[in-house]
């Protein structure tokens, strides 16, 4: 066992945790955060992004060790985030879940795309979802949503 | 939104904004690797590393005895009888835990109990397992040679059965002016719910009950599954499916992992739980398509399809799972090759065979992407010979308006419909002569592109006639619900049915809200659990909207007549002067409103009617009028760019035009159509798991296994026409299927279509760059030779 201590959506939490333990099973194990999903635990369908100091990360792919002193935020800790509540609200209109077993990721997905490309392409949109796997979906509606969310967030001139 | 719905003239219709969507967007949704109980430990399995075996030994690791199971420590455990009510079909025992051989690459040997699941992982490693090889059965087709290895060494040969189709006249078929040979080839893939399979289970001592967290299509059929096997009254089992995650018919069989965990649950004496991970999930979940067809196709000189003779070959792996194994993806393949097409001889030999592949189960459309891709493909290669547009090929052979209900030489009734105006709708809205003149305009180099066509037909709502017809263990002639109103008003239904994406919270709402007059927002459908729950068959074959919107809708309009009576009883009127409007019963003179009158029903009997029954409190069930099924349809089309260099395939345009009857909310119905066709394109062009001679899977993770993502999958055009069933509530037909069946037809033809001018036939899915590379390789060589 190792002991780490980070942040976790804003709060300081120290914990033993296996070296082998990932970030993901720390979140949903340790910490009882759910909200982070697990469609593969390998790096390949999305569903368990979160943030790390900002940046997205998949958490099936990260040792919880690597990340002593870093900030991490999941799908529960953007409750109160305005970017956020703008994307959930387009993807409730979009119809872009259907079991939303994908929704955390894909939500984390749109939130850092906007956040770095305010007005993105569809292209660009795809792109960036081009890691992601919804089974139910077809995409159409996420892609929509986050085209969506984009208009909203853009100030009319 | 739903005011505007309501305004505009009823939630019957309205694309309401789905009432599941806040907990899944909030993270608060719960799955079932999500629920928590004091104590729970972890499950790893032992699986089987090689194809075909007999065991000889396993030996559990030293000291970690009490924590490691094999089928030896379950001597009360019954294997299930699965597959169809038929002597001819032959019975392959599939033990929870592989008892004398094993049969497939990834079967569960043992099971091991640890704190965590990475604990249960180093157990199982620590396991030892001595296995003598036998030779693998890989080849559905070489399976049934005389000389094959076997399965199972009691069976004759290695079909679980062999059955002839044949119907109408089929001694005109020799000497037809055209005679086409084609085989086709729809290979194996996975259902991948992007939610795996998982099951959470625990001995309750104060019930004494066995609670079992399911990620399950259908709750109550799978209790009644567990009680067998677990030799448990029903009264104690309860089976709670939370959130689901995607099932697509991957979650409506019970599997060997799912007994194994709920009886070491009912041995350890605290929470277990097995969550299956995506390897686990390719290796020894429900494994789909794998059909291979050897037809001929008939026409007149004028291109009139006159029949359709051949074999048809499933490779149904290992085990039939329970409860009614893959028995009906023979029967339905070749029950739909005719297709919607005035076909009147038909001559198959259908062979469901055993192979030493993970079992197979259905998967969303169910037997007919293959009889729709090899039917599809055959019109296609007879206006290739004929040198006719496949559009007009089609227009010559489908059925009309004027013929409808129509009787296909295989029995399957076409319902209503106009087929024609779905075929002429998807041919304008691709725009054929666009794609022509592209086509002539190519300048060597560039990329070819073509455009393909795929009609389909899709069974829903079909109850007692056609499941006894197919012999199924288990007849899902009708479904439930349980309609309450509870004191202040406010309603609460319960149903049989599971939702799992399908919106179920929302439609079956808006269904209630019409017989109700009330807004949606004040009725809650609940489901998923079968202590709370009528009995239902849960939601699979596109039933859900048929059976389970129609018995809510047949039984809140009991419910409301009850209401009207006891509001009329109040304002002191006639019944037949009263009516239900916005929570009220109105007369002409005053209004009740429905607090006031489920009040008095709950609390208040005093109040009610001389000799009027309390509660507001009714459970009714439905089956259509006529079970046999009503059919949604449509026409897929799709625009394709082809990479002659690399054989790479990227679709420019893709159009539906399809008619599933009335429907409740068009939102959700195009979710499905999109969400299908997705599904649709995975199978056509990405998804795959190839078997080496040694019956090795070679696709067992997401790097091997090609999912399509945001950048392959368009966004489809859909137009919708509407022609309301005759023998269903509201003229509602299912539509959770139809749009996984044509894709991979629709994709095949464009492709072909691509190209026509050396005659390239593209007739096995999916359509990877090697395949169309190979293809027109081949096709190059024999015009040259
Ligand atoms: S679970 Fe991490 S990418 Fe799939
Ligand atoms: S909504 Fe089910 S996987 Fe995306």
């Amino acid at each position: 066992m190792t002991r780490i201590s980070l942040h976790v959506n804003g709060t300081a939490v120290e914990r033993d945790v296996e070296p082998r333990t990932s970030l993901a099973d720390f979140l949903r194990e340790s910490c009882a955060l759910t909200a982070t999903h697990l469609g593969c635990e390998h790096g390949a369908c999305g569903a368990c992004t979160v943030l790390v100091d900002g940046m997205i990360a998949r958490s099936c792919l990260k040792f919880a060790v690597m990340c002593e002193g870093r900030e991490v935020v999941t799908l529960e800790g953007l409750a109160d985030d305005a970017l956020s509540d703008t994307i959930k609200q387009a993807f409730h209109e979009s119809h872009a879940l259907q079991c939303g077993f994908c929704t955390p990721g894909m939500l984390m997905a749109a939130r850092d795309l906007l956040s770095r490309n305010p007005i993105p392409s569809e292209d660009q949109v795809r792109a960036a979802l081009a890691g992601h796997i919804c089974r139910c979906t077809g995409y159409s509606g996420i892609v929509h949503a986050i085209i969506l969310a984009s208009r909203r967030l853009i100030p009319v001139e | 939104m739903s005011g505007d719905a309501h305004s505009s003239g009823g939630w019957i219709g309205a694309s309401l904004l789905r009432k599941e969507d806040a907990r899944h967007l909030a993270g608060k949704a719960m799955f079932v690797a999500d629920v928590r109980l004091p104590g729970l430990q972890d499950i790893a399995f032992v699986r089987s590393q090689i194809a075909h075996g007999r065991i000889v030994s396993m030996a559990k690791p030293a000291g970690a005895e009490s924590r490691v199971f094999t089928i030896a420590d379950f001597p009360s455990l019954h294997v299930l009888e699965a597959g169809p009510e038929l002597d001819a079909f032959r019975q392959s025992p599939y033990p929870a835990l592989a008892s004398d051989k094993v049969r497939y690459v990834g079967q569960a040997m043992a099971a091991c109990v640890a704190p965590t699941r990475a604990l249960a992982e180093d157990l199982a490693e620590l396991v030892q397992v001595d296995c003598s090889e036998l030779p693998a059965v890989v080849d559905a087709i070489a399976a049934m040679s005389p000389g094959s290895a076997r399965l199972f060494e009691s069976w004759a040969d290695n079909a679980y059965i062999t059955r002839t189709i044949s119907a109408g006249d089929l001694s005109r078929l020799k000497d037809a002016p055209i005679r086409l040979r084609r085989k086709f080839r729809m290979n194996r893939q996975a259902t991948v719910s992007l939610e795996t399979r998982g099951v959470v289970a625990h001995w309750d001592a104060r019930l004494e009950e066995l609670v079992v967290y399911l990620s399950t299509q259908g709750g109550h059929v799978m209790r009644l599954g567990l009680a067998r096997a677990l030799g448990l009254p029903e009264n104690q089992i309860r089976v709670i499916a939370p959130d689901v995650g995607g099932g697509f018919g991957g979650k409506n069989r019970l599997l060997p992992e799912e007994i194994a965990v709920c009886a070491i649950a009912l041995k350890v004496g605290h929470p277990v739980r097995w969550i299956e991970d995506r390897r686990e999930h390719l290796l020894a979940s429900v494994h789909c398509r794998d059909h291979h067809y050897d037809l001929i196709v008939s026409a007149d000189s004028e291109g009139h399809l006159l029949g359709i003779e051949g074999d048809v070959h499933i490779d149904a792996g290992a085990y039939a799972l329970w409860p009614t194994g893959s028995f009906m993806e023979a029967s339905m393949a070749a029950g739909n090759l005719p297709g919607p097409y005035r076909i009147k001889a038909l001559s198959v030999n259908t062979f469901t065979v055993a192979t030493n592949k993970a079992p197979m189960g259905p998967y969303r459309g169910v037997a007919r992407p293959g009889a729709c891709f090899a039917i599809e493909r055959l019109v296609d290669e007879v206006a290739l010979h004929m040198g006719i547009e496949p559009y007009e090929l089609r227009k010559r052979n489908l059925v009309t308006r004027e013929e409808m209900p129509y009787n296909t030489v295989a029995g399957l009734k076409l319902d209503t419909g106009d087929y024609h105006d779905a075929l002429d709708t998807a041919a304008a809205m691709v725009d054929i002569p666009a794609v022509r003149r592209r086509q002539a305009e190519r300048k060597p180099g560039e990329p070819r592109i073509g455009v393909g066509f795929a009609v389909y037909t899709e069974q829903s709502g079909h109850g007692v006639v056609e499941w006894s017809k197919r012999k199924s263990r288990v007849v899902p002639g009708y479904e439930s619900a349980n309609v309450r109103m509870l004191p202040d008003g406010s309603v609460t239904i319960h149903v049989g049915v599971q939702n799992h994406g399908q919106g179920h919270e929302t439609t079956l709402a808006q269904i209630a809200a019409h017989e109700l007059s009330l807004d949606p927002s004040q009725i809650r459908i609940r489901y998923g659990d079968t202590a709370t729950t009528p009995f239902g068959f849960g939601s699979f074959a596109s039933r859900s909207i048929v059976f389970a919107g129609g018995a809510v809708g047949t039984t809140t309009r009991r419910l409301a007549e009850k209401i009207r009576l006891i509001g009329a009883h109040f304002l002191q009127a006639d019944p037949k002067d009263v009516r239900i409007e916005n929570g009220h019963v109105i007369s002409q003179s005053g209004s009740v409103a429905f607090s006031e009158i489920a009040l008095a029903a709950n609390i208040r009997q005093e109040m009610l009617p001389q000799g009027m029954d309390p509660l507001l409190d009714m459970t009714g069930t439905y089956e259509p009028t006529e079970s046999a099924g009503v059919f949604s349809y449509g026409t897929h089309a799709v625009v394709v760019e082809v990479d002659e260099a690399t054989g790479g395939v990227k679709i420019l345009d893709y159009a539906v035009s399809e008619d599933c009857g009335t429907m409740i909310n068009p939102m959700i119905v195009d979710g499905q159509v999109q969400g299908g066709i997705s599904q649709g394109i995975g199978t056509g062009l990405y998804e795959e798991i190839p078997f080496n001679a040694e019956g090795q899977p070679l696709a067992t993770t997401f790097a091997d296994y090609m999912m399509p993502c945001a950048t392959e999958i368009p966004t489809v055009r859909i137009a919708h026409s509407v022609t309301p069933a005759k023998v269903t509530e509201y003229g509602v037909k299912g539509v959770g299927e139809g749009g996984a069946i044509a894709p991979p037809a629709a994709l095949a033809n464009a492709v072909a279509d691509a190209f026509r001018d050396c005659k390239a036939s593209f007739n096995e899915t999916p359509l990877t760059p090697r395949r169309v590379w190979d293809a027109v390789q081949i096709a190059r060589a024999g015009a040259a030779s």
